[in-house]
Order: structure tokens, then sequence, then C-alpha cells
């Protein structure tokens, strides 16, 4: 089972497009699942994600023009229960004890944030945090140097394997970080 | 009664059983060796053709079939010869059968087989049938029977030079001819003639001329209502005549020189003297098609002043098209780009030329000038692909035309407004750069002469171009050229509908707001020129526009404020500089508040905020706290909404929290201000939670004066922590009470494994025990399971973090 797990992509706010070198590899049809942290910011980008896979979950930014989207939402893919969350109503920022507090709330085994525009994927009391970053690359007053990057989850069973994709320069690079829930 | 066609069919079936009948006897004659009767079953089978009825479907059906049949007799003619059995004076005998089609086409059939045959003057035997042909005038007939005397001389004209000493020098593998002395008296006096390209030359242009005529012939016969099954069964025979030209092109031995002072002449002077629309379109179109490129490229002036004399009704345009359209083709074949012969000016050759067309042609619609237009400049681009000033010069051409036929706001359905369109969006495609499009002065003018449906459509192409070829934009004046080229998308137009799509206009925004993430000064200085310029631009759009637009140029003015920054070292007036940005954001932002917007431009204010946090520039922190009082303002000004207001005051606190270039002097009203707002919310629970939040200001805010530390300020938590309980105490909803408790509860624990020393134990065990005793009393329901979880986990972490031990913290003494 393939989720693809992305965000913060500020069209048109602060960047121009999803970089052409992840668009060649978001081939559609070959993924279940999209769940995105936020800031799309708006329809244009919404409807690209439509082309990709049937099933989107999209969490409120803090820029999103779209008023629906939900604050907190908890998705269960196989057996794993995943919360979304954009990050910026987390106080303060990129607090790994703070996720932890809407971790326990939602009691979810996998916790996906944004907000920062940074990488992140680690354990922390056997719970699975994953930060996309920013797909599209944007601009970030918390970061001044931004890598474009997006997480390929791939679920089976009671292990997923995750695949994160990164632009450095002109290279795609990929790194590959397992979790097995316990 | 049969239907026309079912008439046909059996005219057709009639005629081809005859055939069928006499060519069999015709073979058995042959096979016995029986000459004379042979050819007399091959005239009767011959007459067939001599009928009037059928129509040019059916009469080239039996054409064909008795052409086959025609073979065998050449074929066992041939074969005689070459076994020495020839007959005697055949080529006379032949000419005594009845009637002159039969006669013609054993003629032609014998007179091949004496030139395969190598009797007789090779020369002279073509010259003789070519005329003799003559004597069949019927259109019909007559462009059939030349057509037998070009498909059966295919491979024998000869294809020879002439030499200096006006003998022959043989280029084909031919034998010479032998002479035979005495038997005809076709044989000159001199040795047998085979004859030189000269003479197929002629040969092949008289048949030409001869077929020519003949198809003219064939638009005036019959009644003017037949007039259109006429020209379309006209059509369905012109390759006949064109096979002449297709010959013509076969001849090795014509080279560039006898091309233009053999070929071409007498081509073009039949086709123009004709005066036959139908045969000028397909003969010009033919010669374009069947001759090589190159020579074309010699022979451009007469070709083209050819067709400056054609008939009215000739769609001349799609001649042009036709022959630049090859020529643009040639300079691109295969690996290499061939470049046009420096001393043929391609460009101009055709330019002046299709100007006279135009000239000599003032009935020509304004949308087929456009297309010659077209072509021209799709030649420009390919051939000289460097050369800017000719693509310059066909849109000026084109626009000097609009003026002087008065044309004006072309509606976007009608065929000029597609073409113009069509001619605009070639070099946006061809260059796929739009900053090489303003170095074009007539394509801004020409753009005017569309109606707002077309301008916007050629807007949006422009843009999405720049889009998909990520093209930067590095001067201000650049931008200004290129918004001056898109207005449609940038402001109201004068001439715009009342309504227009909701959805599309906001695509269009869309596309704006991205366009602007590609200006990119060259320099940093460069940058604040073009984001002014953009400002100016983007600012005359109006509220509907500005927020969509004006959000990224603020943006754009943070990015650029940071590099700035990052070079501080090699600019001595980085701070004006900065500050000066700081100013047009403001304003910027200010613009968006007068378009009634809030929530937008409160987080706008929040970003300054944060950029402006990082940079030391002179005053910076009355900068910051100006843009950090605006977004207060607007909070407690504009923002009505419960849920809004949460969302707000949060974002305000946890922007706060990571700003540290307040002194306390600014740093303690802002932590006033939003804890007071935090307790001021109108429901319980978001009371309870903005407070709560406050707390993180209290603990991990930093002022200045604390020398960029955490404030640490356990006491201050301890405070909001414990107003956040009373709070949670007042509401009445028991599940949202508890739930309530479980979050302060875990708020503790927070501030309790930092370090907060205030945090007590027992204040902990008495948390957990009021939940644990209120847990059970709860409603069963997804709400009361999902705080049930949540406290369980709390728990669970607790166990895990009792168990560990801590440098900041213990949990000795806790009760789980």
């Amino acid at each position: 089972m393939l989720v693809l797990v992305l965000g913060d992509l500020h069209i048109p706010h602060r960047s121009s497009s999803v970089p052409a070198k992840f668009k060649k590899l978001l081939v559609p049809g070959k993924i279940q699942h999209i769940l995105c942290t936020g800031n799309l910011c708006t329809k244009e980008s919404f409807d690209y994600l439509k082309t990709l896979a049937s099933d989107i979950h999209v969490v409120r930014g803090d820029f999103d023009e779209n008023m629906s989207y939900p604050e907190l939402k908890v998705v269960t893919v196989g057996q794993f229960r995943i919360g979304l969350c954009h990050g910026h109503q987390v106080v303060p920022w990129d607090d790994t004890e703070s996720l932890a507090l809407i971790q326990r709330q939602l009691d979810v085994d996998i916790l996906i944030t944004g907000h920062t525009h940074k990488f992140q994927a680690f354990e922390h009391e056997e719970k699975f945090y994953i930060n996309p970053g920013s797909i599209t690359g944007a601009y970030s007053p918390l970061d001044s140097k931004v890598a474009p990057s997006f997480v390929l989850l791939d679920i089976q069973q009671s292990t997923v394997i995750a695949y994160v994709y990164q632009l450095v320069g002109e290279e795609v690079k990929v790194e590959r970080i397992e979790y097995k829930k316990c | 009664m049969m239907t026309p066609q079912e008439e046909q069919e059996k005219l057709l079936e009639e005629a081809l059983n005859i055939v069928k009948t006499q060519s069999f006897q015709m073979k058995r004659c042959l096979d016995k060796s029986k000459l004379m009767d042979g050819l007399k079953h091959a005239s009767n089978m011959l007459s067939e053709l001599r009928t009037s009825l059928l129509s040019p479907k059916s009469y080239y059906e039996l054409y064909m079939g008795i052409s086959d049949e025609l073979r065998h007799l050449e074929t066992y003619l041939l074969d005689e010869f070459s076994k020495g059995r020839k007959v005697t004076d055949l080529y006379e005998l032949v000419q005594y059968a009845g009637n002159i089609i039969p006669r013609l086409y054993l003629l032609i059939t014998v007179g091949v087989v004496y030139i395969k045959s190598n009797e007789l003057s090779r020369k002279d035997i073509l010259k003789d049938l070519v005329e003799m042909c003559r004597g069949v005038q019927h259109p019909l007939r007559g462009l059939f029977l030349r057509n037998y005397l070009l498909q059966c001389t295919k491979n024998v004209l000869p294809d020879v030079e002439e030499d200096a000493e006006g003998g022959e020098m043989s280029v084909m593998s031919h034998a010479a001819p032998r002479a035979i002395a005495g038997l005809n008296k076709m044989v000159n006096s001199s040795d047998v003639d085979a004859g030189t390209v000269r003479d197929s030359i002629d040969f092949i242009q008289l048949n030409f001329a001869e077929m020519n005529k003949l198809w003219v012939r064939m638009q005036h016969q019959g009644h003017s209502r037949d007039r259109e099954k006429r020209e379309q069964e006209r059509r369905e025979l012109r390759i006949l005549v064109g096979t002449n030209l297709v010959r013509l092109s076969q001849l090795e031995c014509v080279d560039i020189e006898k091309y233009k002072k053999l070929v071409l002449p007498g081509v073009l002077e039949q086709v123009v003297s004709c005066k036959d629309a139908i045969a000028q379109e397909y003969l010009m179109e033919c010669v374009i098609q069947v001759f090589p490129d190159e020579y074309h490229l010699q022979t451009l002036n007469s070709f083209l002043q050819a067709c400056a004399d054609l008939h009215p009704d000739v769609n001349v345009k799609n001649v042009i098209i036709a022959l630049i359209d090859r020529l643009a083709q040639f300079s691109h074949k295969g690996d290499v780009a061939r470049t046009i012969p420096t001393e043929i000016q391609l460009f101009d050759i055709f330019s002046q030329q299709i100007s006279l067309i135009i000239q000599n042609r003032p009935d020509m619609p304004p949308e087929d000038i456009v297309s010659l237009q077209v072509a021209l400049i799709n030649l420009a681009l390919k051939c000289y692909p460097t050369k800017l000033d000719y693509v310059d010069k066909v849109l000026e051409t084109t626009e000097e035309i609009f003026h002087r036929l008065n044309l004006d706001h072309l509606n976007a359905s009608g065929a000029v407004s597609r073409e113009l369109m069509r001619l605009m969006k070639i070099p946006v495609d061809n260059y796929n750069n739009v900053l090489e499009l303003l170095k074009l002065e007539h394509y801004g003018p020409l753009m005017e002469y569309f109606d707002y449906q077309a301008r916007k459509s050629m807007s949006i192409h422009l843009i999405l171009n720049a889009l998909e070829n990520e093209t930067s934009i590095p001067s201000p004046e650049q931008v200004e050229g290129i918004l001056s080229l898109v207005g449609p998308l940038i402001q109201d137009q004068t001439d715009q509908p009342e309504k227009e799509d909701e959805e599309d206009f906001v695509e269009e925004q869309g596309y704006m707001g991205r366009f602007i993430q590609l200006l990119s000064g060259a320099t940093t200085d460069q940058q604040y020129l073009i984001l002014n310029t953009a400002r100016k631009h983007f600012g005359n759009g109006g509220n509907r526009r500005i927020r969509h637009t004006l959000p990224a140029i603020v943006f754009a003015a943070y990015r650029l404020a940071l590099k700035y920054y990052e070079f501080r070292e090699e600019d001595e007036k980085w701070e004006k500089k900065c500050q000066k940005i700081f100013q047009f954001c403001h304003q910027t932002i200010g613009a968006l508040i007068k378009a009634e917007l809030a929530e937008l431009p409160l987080r706008l204010f929040l970003q300054g905020a944060l950029v402006i946090s990082q940079m030391e520039f002179e005053n910076h922190e009355t900068v910051a706290y100006e843009f950090m009082s605006q977004a207060f303002t607007l909070y407690e000004d504009e923002i009505s909404d419960s849920k809004a207001q949460l969302a707000a005051i949060t974002l305000i606190i946890s922007t706060f929290e990571k700003i540290s270039c307040f002194g306390e002097e600014s740093h303690e009203p802002l932590r006033t201000q939003c804890a007071l707002a935090a307790s001021k919310l109108l429901k319980k629970p978001d009371q309870c939670r903005g407070v709560t939040t406050c707390s993180h200001m209290f603990w991990s805010g930093k002022s200045r004066d604390g020398g960029g530390k955490e404030m640490r300020d356990g006491k201050r938590v301890m405070e909001c922590l414990k107003k956040a309980g009373r709070i949670a105490n007042q509401c009445m909803d028991k599940s949202v009470q508890v739930q309530l408790y479980v979050e302060i509860l875990n708020s503790h624990i927070y501030f309790y494994e930092k370090g907060c020393s205030e945090i007590q134990i027992t204040t902990l065990n008495e948390l957990i025990a009021k939940i644990q005793e209120d847990i059970p009393n709860l409603e069963s329901n997804d709400e009361s399971d999902q705080i049930n979880k949540h406290f369980a986990n709390t728990i669970a972490h607790l166990k895990l973090a009792k168990q560990q031990s801590s440098p900041n913290y213990s949990y000795a003494g806790l009760d789980v």
C-alpha cells in the first residue's frame, strides 16, 4: 500500500510549481492514498493531487484558502493509525515533546506534521514522527535553506518503510527509513 | 429504371467482357504465331476505348484492363524481334487499323517495341508518336491515350547529355543503336539517332501541353448546371496530367541549369497561359512537390512571378504556403541544419513577392493575408532563427495591412482573429522565452487589434509559456514590458464583459501569482526595482485581483530582505534598504486591508515580524513591534468569528514565542495583550486552550534582555495552567471538561519534563485522581472513547518516564 505524504506547497504565494523532477516520479495510478499537511494553498494544487490518487486527506495550514479542511485528522491505513496536522497550531513549533502531546491525544502510531519545511523522520517512545518538508522547497522564515522533499510510505502489515525524496541541486536523493509497529 | 451508378456498372461490365473475349483470342493467335489475326483482335479490344458513355472512373478501369492485355502483345513482339524474326513494316502496318483509337494505341505499342529492340531512331519514333496523338481531340480519350504513351515510354526516354562535338555521350548502360539500312523510310541519312535528354524534354513538354489543353477543355463541355460534377471529374483525372511533370523530374540528366532554362519556363508558360483555375492550382503545387528543393531555391523569382499571374480564383495562398513550408523543412532536414545559400535572400524574395500578390488581389480575404504572414514567419524562424528583425518585419507588415483595411477589435470567433492568434503564438512557442518577445517592436501594438476575449487568451498563453519554461525575468524594464502585454490579466479592461466565470478568474490570477515567483533580478537592487514595478502594475488590479497577487509580492520582498541581510558585509546601505523594503511590505499589506481582508493581512504581518526579528538593522525592534501590533489590531477589530479568533490568537502567540528581538519594554505589553486576548475568547473551552497556549510564551519565549535565552518563568507558567484549570471547571459539558483536564495534565507533564520546578508531583497526582474519578461517569460514546485513550496514553507515558531516569526531573512519588 503506497501513501504519498507531502505538504507546504505554498502555490502561488511562495512557489510556482512542484519541481519537474518530482512530477515525473509521481505517476498517477500507483498511489493509493495522499496525506497532505496543508498550505496548498489553492484549488489548483488540490486538483493536481486529485490526478495522482482518489483518496486525498488534507488538513488546514495557516495559509490555506479552503476553510473547510479540518485542523486534525486521523486516517487508518492497514494496521496503522496515522495522525495528520499542519503543525502551526502546536506550540512551540518544531518541538518533539509538544508533538507527542498531539500523538497521545489522537492515539496514533504515526504522526505527520509540516509547517517547518524541514524533512524529519524519527521514532520517539515507540511512535513514528514524520515531517515531509515542503515539496516545492517553499521559503520559510524559520529556515534559510529549504530543499524540496516529500515522503512515500510503503505500508505492509506491521511495517512501514518511508522513502524520503529530496531534491538537492539537480539531483533527486532517496533515503529509506523503517518503522515497525509494536 | 437503373440509377446512373448501376448503368455505369453495367456498361463497364459489358465492355470488360468484350475485352476478356478479344484478349483471349489475341493470345491464342499469338501463340500460334498468327500476328495479323492477333492484331485484329487487339484492335477489336481497343475499340471499346472509343466509347463516350463511360464516366472517367469507369473509363479508367477499362483502360487499365486493356493496358494489361497490351503488355502481352508487347512482350510477344519483343520476343520475336529478339529472335531476329522482325515483322517487316510493322510500324506502317498497324497504321492501317480502321479507327484512330485502336490505331494509335497499337502504334504506340509497336513503336516502343522498335525502340526497345534498337530498331530505327528512338528520337524520331518518339517525336512521331507524340505528334500523332493529336488525332484524338476528345478530352477523356485523349488524356488516357497520352497517358498510355507516357507509361509505355517510361524507361526508354533518352537520358544522355550532348557532348561538345554534337555527338552522344552515353551516360546510361544502353548500347548504341544499330542502323537498319534501307528497310524503313524512317531511317535518317546519318547514323541512327538515339536522341538526348533535350529530346525527352521536348517530348514530355509537348505531351504535357496537349494534355493540359484537353484537360482544360473538359471544363467547358456540357451544361453549366453540371459544372460541379465536371470539376469533380476533372480533379479525378489530374494525376494523368501531373505524371508529365513527374516524368520530367525523373530525367537524371536534367540538372539545375537545364531545369532553369528548358524545363521550368515551358511548364510555367503552359500553366499561366491556360488561364484555368483548377489546372493552375494543381500544377503549381505539383511543381513544388515533384522537383527538388534546391531547384526551387534557384528559381524562386520566376515561380513567384507566375503565382502573381494566376487566375483570380486560384487559392494562391495554398501554393505559396506549400512552397514556403517545403523550403522551411528543407533547411531542417537530417542531422545537420542546412543553410540557405546566402546569395538567395529567401525571406526578402518571399516577403516582396507576397506583397505583390496581395496587391494584385484586392479581394483576398484578410484571413488569407494573415495565413501568408504565418507562412512567412515560419520561414523566418526555421531558416533564419537568429534574425529577430525578420519576425518583426512580418508583424510590422501585418499591422500595416490591418491599418490599411481599417480592421480593429477583431471578433475572437472570426477567421481573421483566429489566424492572427496563430501568427502571434508562433514566436511564443518557438522561442519559449517571453523575453525575446519584448524585442519585437510590433508585437505589443498588434495585440491591440484583438478583442477582449482574444487578448485574454493570448495573455494566458504567454504567461503559461513563461511558467512552463521557468523563464526568469531579470530586469524591471522587462517586467514592465511583459506586464504591459498581458493587460487583461492585470487590470480591468474597458471592453471586458460584465460577468466572467469565477473559477476561471481565480485560476488565472493563480497564474499571475506563480508568475511573480519568476521575477528574479540580476542583483538585489534590481530585484527591489522589479518588485516596485510589479507592485505598481498589480496594484491596479482592484480588490478582486490583489488578494491573489499581492501576497506573492510580499513574500518576494521578505526573501529579498533576507538576501540583503545575508550579504550585508558587501553593501553598506543594507540597513536603509531593508527599512525601505519593510515599509513597502507594510504599505502593500495595507492595500489588502483596504480591500476588506483581515485574516490574510494578519498572517502576512506575523510572517513579516518573524523575518524582521532575525535581522539586526537599525531600529528593527520598532519595525517588528509595529508589525505585531498591526496583527493585533486586525485581530481585535476585524476578526469576530470565534473559531477564527482562536486560530488567530494561537498563531499570534506561537509566532511571538519565536521572536527574540524585543526588549522587555516591548516584550511585556505584547505578552500581556496575548494573555488578555486568550482569556477574553468567548467559548470556555477556547479560553482554556488559549490560556494554556500562553504558558509557552513565559517558558520558551525569549526577550533580548534575557540574552537570547528562554525566559523559563515557571511561576507565570503555573499561573496560566491554574487559570486554565479554573476555566475548565466552569465548563458545563462534562466530557468537554474531562477532555480539557487531560489536555491540562499533559501540559503540566510537558513543562515538568522541561524542568519547571514550580510544578509539584502532588499537583500531578491530584489531576490524575480527578480525571480517574470523572472518566467512568462519562456517557459511553465516541468522544469518551477518545478521552479514555488519550488518558491511557498519558498514563502509559508517565509509567515509562517514571522508570527512566532524567537529569531534568524525577517522577518519584507519582501515583500511576
